[in-house]
């Protein structure tokens, strides 16, 4: 079952494809090349030029502003956030989907939790926003990154469940069957059988919830003042001032909070296909 | 069990107030790090005010080691949120910056903030300083319940003299003369007025102008007071129907709806000569200068005060804007932070202060503050200003601020619909009738 | 408040009741825990909390006051309720049906190993990692109408009222939504399609079945479950889609773009009336569950018969 044995014969019959994805890359790049020439121009340039014509004299002054502040405390803050809620909560929702499929026609508890994640599925932040202020001063995490943790963990939980339940139920029985038959318990059968054949999903639910937290905007405005705090979203405020907003440095600090990440894309790609398409068919 | 943690918990959430009553010390321990006197401030971040705003704490906190204030900047918009659910949560910090009128009202009504006026009457010298008209925003039935502070803000009519010149024609003295450039204008394939649409703060500034030189401050004085049907006063339906007219006259830059004020583009088309005018508030003047390349400063951004209307029963002196920016006390603070709050105000607007506010372009409400204004590189302008702010009769506080904010939300919305004109002026004063006094 | 019996029967396809689980369900119930635990405290005593205030009136900084079903009977009564509704869907009808068959075909175009399609799934990445500020500022930007795009190309129809007119706008939400969701699905696609086995093509082409029969008989239904996972995601995900609306429209022009999380945001942080809002909240809830509900049906049963052919 490894990917690489297969490799289908796809670029032979997918012309629609092919012309989709040559299109798409058009759209992707234009804005994004955007991006990059107008971070390299001086603000005070930035309605004076063509928006497409790369600068005549490009700066890396924006670039210097934003590292000067404190860009890679907010990086690193970003990136403990992220993984500290995001890894945590796809495991919890692993283990009780798993828990929900295997256990759920015989427990009236399973079902009933069952319900209570979807209910979640579509809270609106903002509008949970001031009670969980409250918790969080209750337990005396507020203006801390444990603060931001423990609420994106929690927001990520129902969408978790629902999709590696899905997954989960998708396993065919028999499997389950031969797992017992040799005697496994339900946690070796949970890591040995169930986490495998989903790892597909599981690195699908990760990739979307660690975008969510990473790009997470009310929670560390909310939960946290010092700078000493703050994440990357909150991080393009000091290019925005009271009236208007700089935005050749914006965008410098945008090009160098995607930079590491795409690199670690670039590297980890492969991994990230193989843990796509691991398992079995689907 | 389980049942009863819910309802406390939710009951607390509810009344969040008393819920932080109930904690050991207070809401100022969270914010202030530690010292009894302490107190908290949150303000806006960004330039041109965060360096000021910075400055004047350091210099506060410098000369008085045992109270300090401990400050945190906030994004604009960003603020708003973070206030709003400190407030919710009964968590607000000691000193709240804000802009008076109708949000500063809610407060009041909810008994969150200090009554000063008698702190001020006993700090005469504090008040006596500070322009009389600054203190409207800050007052509530007769009552200050928050310290004037930084700059004043009128909206401007902003215009570029070369565009102009090009044309030989002069800045309008009246609405006809507006309506007769129009055409003249859009024959040169040059926009007669920009505007950032998207924002909708910018369009209100169009129909806050037009109700006072139509009708003079009455008109917005009586919506203000809550009088039933005030936006269907005569004069409001004629400055609606005025806005219109602009509007299908293609008074306003192609696409206006689709530009965004926080982006400068409006400001942008000004003095790029792709528009001739712009309403704008008084703190464009150092973004244009900052952004416009020599624009500013070879003289090409002409400045005034918004026409009247010809008929019109307002006085062409009146303005609108911000009289000023207000920090309010917040009625939970402990009595020993309040008393630091109280210093801290005193210490506000010093000579050091009103110095690096000119420096970006801003005119402190200080009185007397003109002498000071000479020697700056902008000294026109400021001058200007000064003058537009000391001379107008009644300085209007922008309506988004003055009403509550529920009813601010409601006239943004049906703002934007009018100048997308999927309303019309009569439409618009039904939907605004709806909410007055709420 | 106890909310669990009245959805007790969530129809969830479970391990067939007659199967003897070793141990029984006790063994497995204590892996719910982590994830029920950290739910409650911060997803499900706030919701709880949501739903007591929609019974209140409160504007935030005064006092909680008790209004029985005013705030409901307001927002029930308000035509905005049913527009933000139809907002709503809208954009996630839309939104699905424009990154879902793009997805697909961009997921099948890049499931080949080339090297070169390798770097496209490297370019496709980047709209993912953008902050919503980022992508706001850039699509404003690109979007004005006299320093944008159009004005740059001088392309006529590029220079059109982007955010000003109510049908663009909307277009505009789902455009750029679909821009930064594309990359993801297609990448979850791409995966899909890797696991489908070669030998089916083989037999197919044996058969006679041209290029476009193989991709509706064999790729499409083989990818079925995919399509199942990544639509939730879309679908769910459009209903507490806030953050781009809002810096992009602001819900605007007047209330074009107004989906219900960008309603009860506006009612609750803007206009003070946490009563309303709260209403809304709960709405926007149970559209979250009932979508779910139908999503699960959708996902269809009869596991058995669908899923070992393809192994």
């Amino acid at each position: 079952m490894a990917a690489s044995v297969k490799r289908p014969r796809l670029s032979q019959w997918n012309f629609l494809g092919g012309l989709a994805g040559w299109l798409w890359l058009a759209i992707v790049i234009v804005p994004i090349y955007w991006i990059v020439i107008t971070s390299l121009k001086v603000s005070g340039d930035y309605y004076s030029t063509n928006p497409l014509v790369p600068p005549t004299s490009p700066t890396l002054e924006n670039y210097r502003f934003v590292l000067e502040n404190d860009f890679v405390r907010y990086f690193t803050n970003s990136t403990i956030v992220t993984l500290g809620a995001v890894l945590p909560a796809v495991l919890m929702s692993f283990m009780a989907g798993y828990a929900i499929i295997r256990g759920g026609a015989a427990s009236r508890f399973l079902r009933g939790v069952n319900g209570l994640f979807l209910m979640g599925l579509a809270i609106p932040l903002q509008a949970v926003i001031i009670p969980i202020y409250l918790i969080i001063i209750k337990i005396q995490m507020y203006d801390t990154l444990g603060a931001i943790i423990l609420p994106s963990l929690a927001f990520a939980i129902p969408l978790s469940v629902l999709v590696l339940s899905n997954f989960i139920r998708d396993v065919p029985k028999e499997l389950f069957e031969s797992m017992r038959m040799d005697g496994a318990t339900e946690w070796g059968t949970l890591w040995r059988l169930a986490f495998p054949l989903t790892r597909p999903a599981l690195v699908t639910v990760t990739i979307y919830q660690g975008l969510t937290v990473w790009n997470g905007f009310v929670l560390p405005l909310i939960l946290t003042q010092s700078p000493e705090q703050r994440t990357l979203p909150l991080a393009l405020w000091e290019f925005q001032g009271q009236y208007s907003v700089n935005i050749p440095a914006v965008l410098a600090s945008v090009v160098l909070t995607t930079l590491p990440i795409l690199t670690l894309y670039v590297i980890g790609r492969r991994q990230l296909l193989s843990g796509l398409t691991a398992g079995f068919g689907k | 069990m389980k049942r009863r943690n819910f309802l406390t918990l939710s009951a607390g959430t509810a009344a969040g107030a008393a819920l932080a009553a109930c904690g050991s010390s207070g809401p100022a321990d969270i914010s202030t790090g530690g010292k009894a006197g302490g107190a908290s401030y949150w303000t806006l971040s960004g330039p041109p005010g965060e360096s000021v705003r910075q400055g004047a704490v350091d210099r506060y906190n410098k000369a008085n080691p045992d109270n300090q204030i401990k400050l945190n900047l906030f994004q604009n918009e960003a603020y708003k949120d973070k206030l709003k659910t400190a407030f919710g949560a009964g968590q607000q910090p000691t000193v709240v910056w804000g802009w008076g009128g109708g949000g500063l009202k809610s407060y009041v009504e909810a008994g969150q903030v200090d009554d000063l006026t008698d702190w001020f009457a006993q700090n005469a010298p504090v008040k006596d300083r500070l322009f009389p008209s600054s203190f409207g925003p800050a007052t509530i039935n007769g009552k200050i319940y928050a310290m004037p502070a930084e700059t004043v803000q009128p909206i401007v009519l902003f215009y570029n003299k070369e565009v102009f010149d090009q044309l030989k024609v002069s800045p309008p003295q009246s609405w006809g003369e507006i309506m007769d450039l129009v055409p003249k204008f859009n024959a040169a394939k040059i926009a007669p007025f920009s505007l950032g649409g998207q924002s909708r703060w910018t369009n209100m500034m169009w129909l806050e102008f037009l109700f006072d030189r139509i009708g003079g401050q009455s008109v917005f004085g009586d919506i203000f007071e809550g009088k039933a049907n005030a936006w269907s006063n005569p004069a409001a339906i004629d400055a609606l129907t005025k806005t219109q007219e602009l509007i299908k006259a293609n008074g306003f830059v192609n696409g206006f709806n689709s530009i965004t004020a926080d982006s400068n583009a409006d400001q942008a088309l000004l003095y790029r000569g792709k528009a001739a005018m712009m309403l704008h508030g008084s703190w464009s003047y150092g973004i244009q200068l900052a952004e416009g390349g020599k624009f500013v400063k070879d003289g090409k951004l002409g400045y005034m005060n918004f026409p009247g209307v010809d008929g019109g029963k307002g006085d062409p002196n009146d303005t609108v804007g911000n009289a000023g920016q207000y920090l309010s006390i917040s009625s939970n603070a402990t009595p020993e932070a309040k008393e630091t709050a109280k210093k801290f105000f005193s210490s506000l607007l010093d000579d050091t202060e009103q110095a690096d506010w000119i420096k970006t372009g801003g005119v402190p409400i200080i009185k007397g503050a003109d002498a000071k204004l000479a020697a700056s590189p902008d000294a026109d302008f400021l001058k200007f200003v000064y003058g537009v702010a000391s001379n107008a009769k009644v300085f209007a506080q922008s309506w988004d601020q003055a009403l509550s904010p529920t009813a601010a939300e409601t006239l943004l919305d049906n703002i934007a619909k009018l100048f997308t004109q999927s309303i019309g002026p009569q439409q618009f004063a039904d939907n605004m009738n709806a909410v007055i006094g709420k | 408040m106890t909310i669990a019996p009245p959805l007790a029967p969530a129809p969830v396809e479970t391990a067939p009741p007659g199967s003897k689980l070793a141990g029984g369900s006790g063994s497995v119930s204590w892996m719910a825990w982590p994830a029920l635990i950290a739910f409650t405290l911060f997803g499900l005593v706030p919701l709880v909390g949501v739903f007591l205030l929609s019974f209140t009136e409160w504007n935030i900084s005064g006092a909680v006051k008790p209004a029985g079903l005013d705030s409901w009977r307001t927002v029930l009564a308000d035509p905005d309720l049913l527009h933000s509704l139809w907002v709503t869907f809208l954009i996630m009808a839309f939104s699905w049906l424009v990154q879902t068959p793009l997805s697909i075909l961009i997921g099948v175009f890049l499931a080949s190993h080339q090297r070169y399609r390798a770097v496209l799934a490297v370019l496709y990445f980047i709209p993912l990692l953008l902050s919503q500020a980022a992508i706001s500022i850039t699509y404003k930007a690109l979007l004005d109408p006299n320093f944008g795009l159009g004005a740059s190309l001088g392309w006529e129809f590029l220079q059109q009222d982007w955010l000003g007119d109510p049908v663009l706008a909307l277009g505009v939400v789902v455009f750029v939504v679909s821009w930064q969701f594309i990359p993801f699905h297609s990448l979850i696609y791409q995966g899909g399609v890797r696991q489908i086995p070669t030998s089916m093509y083989e037999a197919a082409q044996i058969d006679g079945a041209g290029r476009i029969r193989q991709f509706f008989s064999i790729t499409l239904p083989q990818l079925k479950y995919t399509i199942i996972t990544s639509s939730t995601l879309m679908v769910v995900g459009s209903l507490t889609f806030f953050d781009l609306i809002w810096v992009l429209t602001a819900g605007g022009p007047g209330d074009a773009t107004s989906a219900l999380a960008v309603e009860m945001y506006q009612r609750g942080f803007k206009a003070n009336l946490m009563g309303p809002a709260s209403a809304i909240a709960v709405i926007l809830v149970l559209c979250g569950l009932v979508l779910a509900l139908g999503l699960r049906r959708l996902g269809g049963r009869n596991q058995a018969d669908s899923q070992l052919e393809g192994v």
